[in-house]
């Protein structure tokens, strides 16, 4: 377990003025792009990595930290005002946020999402904290055969829930392993699918797969769809006090719904696989069962927007539960987290405690301070976003595209991963056209060295006797659930029912 | 025959190419070991061959590869490739401005306010912060 005067020593680089600073800049740059519909926190994060290659560890971490918290808030905005959630996470909030507005309560409804995405991100923070050390531990005594049959377990989770149909969650998955065995081969080290690249010896830049396959590829899509010019963001003219606030007694009266809604996400979000969107849905729908005024949902009722914003942002630490003690991101914000992660030279999984704890504790100590600063700069900066969201999209999309190809050069080092980075994008576009999760592409490019090293070491033990699985029943177990799952998800889809 | 059936086709003929030609081609033979560097791309490529079938004769209901702009996305992927080619040889500020603006004008922006920040202000912002503070290259 860690000791005490490294969690102090974390916590205080948390609160060092540098870190302050890059976290609230990450806040109020999420929030921003957050509002903002079609760039959302995740390209934000995927633009902003290679960024953060000069900073420090914990800044850098930080500030994505903080893009991702602000993103959450941001979303709710464009849900709320045009009906256009800007995150996926915040079409539950568009349910009664956009009726709300339309009563002209605009800044009630943004406000209430304020408060409840705060107080759910808090609630799994704590959750995180509490819990992540003494699962890293167990997980130090997990062996290559655990790890297996843990990566399998997250193979067919992930596979199975995302994208349209089981083929294809599997499909995905085996073109991003297949994309990881590009470079060296890590047991023998020889040269593999690499077609004469010698920039391809250390395996595709991951920088670059990201950011191509998350924002070039989103941004070709939505300038493909784009007309340049949305229709700008009108606000009421004359709103009462009471209109543009949330009062203590109305806040309260959502406790109830903001504690099942923290809950649900922290759940959710602790299982790969599962997004914030699933959970905001799954809370909604829950609040209203509960609900004693179930017709008022729809309508613009406070517990609707509690119920949906509470929910999507506590995914957010509980997702960082899998990646800190496995090192198995559960969802694409995990996986680009891992990836600044990398590029400061820090492997995620159970060492991570036993080495870095001092960064692990900073980084808790930055997530609860982003908490706070998302509550600061929401309180003053909602009425500015919905200002700046009215930009073109054509602007906002020729900017991202010119920080995509300076991101990427910085990252990788050169025009190659330019290419590369267009390349991933093309692949990710056509993915998507048809149907293929790219999320589930990601992370199984991530994994793909890590589950081809436990496989190599399992073979080695087991010397050519499958029988001696037997000595190893935990990860025997993993395996068998990794299996019943895949079969559960199979036919609970009816395997790809037919057209 | 639809879009599905076709990309389940489309997986079990690449599943079938990399099994019997790129990997044989482009992978070397190890004698040595219990998982060679051939083994995981080959189970990978009969994964997606038997995918890719199981796509073909049961898809799904989904609207896979519809209601998609493929002209204008192709268009707009066309435009960054030859940026990419025009940045390696004249370099990030003599092609920055000019892919910004040709990206607005194709999207349909034809304010000259908006034109001017998106071509003009945000490349020169980038190359201030990354050139200029951060004392990083520019492509």
């Amino acid at each position: 377990m860690p000791e005490l005067s490294m969690i102090l020593a974390g916590l205080g680089d948390a609160f060092s003025l540098q870190t302050l600073a890059f976290v609230l800049f990450g806040v109020i740059t999420g929030q921003f792009v957050g509002a903002v519909p079609g760039i959302g926190p995740v390209m934000a994060m995927a633009i902003a990595i290679p960024f953060t290659f000069g900073f420090d560890a914990l800044a850098g971490i930080g500030f994505l930290v903080g893009v991702n918290k602000g993103g959450l808030v941001g979303g709710a905005i464009p849900a709320v005002l045009l009906n256009t959630p800007g995150t996926p996470d915040a079409a539950a909030t568009a349910l009664d946020g956009y009726p709300l507005a339309r009563q002209g309560k605009p800044l009630k409804a943004t406000k209430m999402a304020l408060f409840a995405s705060v107080t759910g991100d808090t609630f799994s923070d704590i959750v995180l904290i509490t819990v992540s050390a003494p699962l890293a531990v167990l997980a130090l005594r997990m062996g290559p055969v655990e790890v297996l049959g843990l990566m399998m377990l997250a193979f067919a989770v992930i596979a199975g829930l995302m994208g349209s149909s089981l083929s294809k969650g599997f499909i995905a998955a085996a073109l991003g392993l297949l994309c990881a065995m590009v470079g060296t081969d890590p047991e023998h080290a020889t040269p593999r699918l690499f077609f004469g690249q010698y920039e391809l010896y250390d395996g595709l830049p991951l920088p670059a797969v990201a950011i191509g396959m998350l924002a070039i590829a989103e941004l070709l899509n939505r300038l493909a769809r784009s007309g340049g010019v949305r229709a700008a963001v009108t606000m009421p003219e004359r709103q009462s006090a009471a209109d543009k606030r949330v009062s203590w007694a109305e806040y309260w009266a959502c406790r109830y719904t903001i504690a099942r809604g923290a809950l649900i996400g922290t759940v959710l979000g602790a299982l790969p696989g599962i997004g914030s969107t699933a959970a905001a849905f799954m809370s909604y729908a829950s609040a209203r069962q509960a609900s004693r005024d179930p017709g008022s949902f729809g309508k613009g009722s406070l517990h609707g927007i509690a119920a949906a914003e509470s929910a999507n942002s506590s995914v957010m630490g509980a997702n960082m539960i899998p990646l800190l003690t496995l090192g198995i991101p559960g969802n694409v914000s995990a996986a680009l987290i891992i990836s600044a992660f990398m590029i400061h030279g820090v492997q995620p999984g159970p060492f991570l405690f036993e080495q870095q704890g001092r960064l692990i504790y900073g980084l808790f100590g930055a997530m609860i301070v982003a908490n706070a600063m998302n509550l600061l700069v929401g309180q003053i900066g909602l009425r500015l976003w919905v200002r700046v969201v009215s930009a073109p999209e054509s602007f906002i999309f020729s900017t991202a595209l010119l920080m995509c190809f300076v991101g990427v050069y910085l990252a990788s080092g050169g025009i190659f991963g330019i290419g590369v980075m267009l390349a991933f994008a093309v692949l990710a576009f056509v993915m998507n056209a048809f149907g293929f999760s790219v999320v589930v592409f990601i992370i199984a490019f991530f994994l793909g060295p890590r589950l081809e090293i436990s496989l190599s070491q399992t073979l080695a033990l087991l010397d050519g006797h499958p029988l001696r699985l037997l000595d190893y029943p935990f990860g025997l177990a993993l395996m068998a659930l990794a299996g019943a799952t895949g079969i559960y998800l199979a036919r609970r889809r009816q395997f790809d029912a037919p057209e | 025959m639809n879009a599905n059936r076709l990309s389940g086709l489309v997986f079990v003929g690449f599943g079938l190419l990399l099994f019997t030609v790129v990997i044989p081609w482009q992978v070397e033979t190890v004698a040595y070991g219990w998982l060679k560097p051939r083994t995981l791309p080959r189970i990978l490529a009969v994964f997606m061959v038997i995918c890719g079938a199981v796509l073909a004769i049961w898809p799904p209901a989904d609207r896979a590869g519809r209601d998609i702009r493929w002209a204008r996305a192709a268009l707009f992927a066309a435009l960054l490739v030859v940026a990419l080619a025009l940045m390696s040889r004249l370099g990030f500020v003599l092609v920055a401005p000019v892919m910004a603006l040709a990206i607005m004008l194709l999207a349909g922006e034809r304010r000259p306010l908006w034109l001017i920040l998106g071509a003009g202000g945000m490349p020169a912002l980038i190359w201030l912060v990354v050139a200029r503070l951060l004392e990083r290259p520019l492509p």
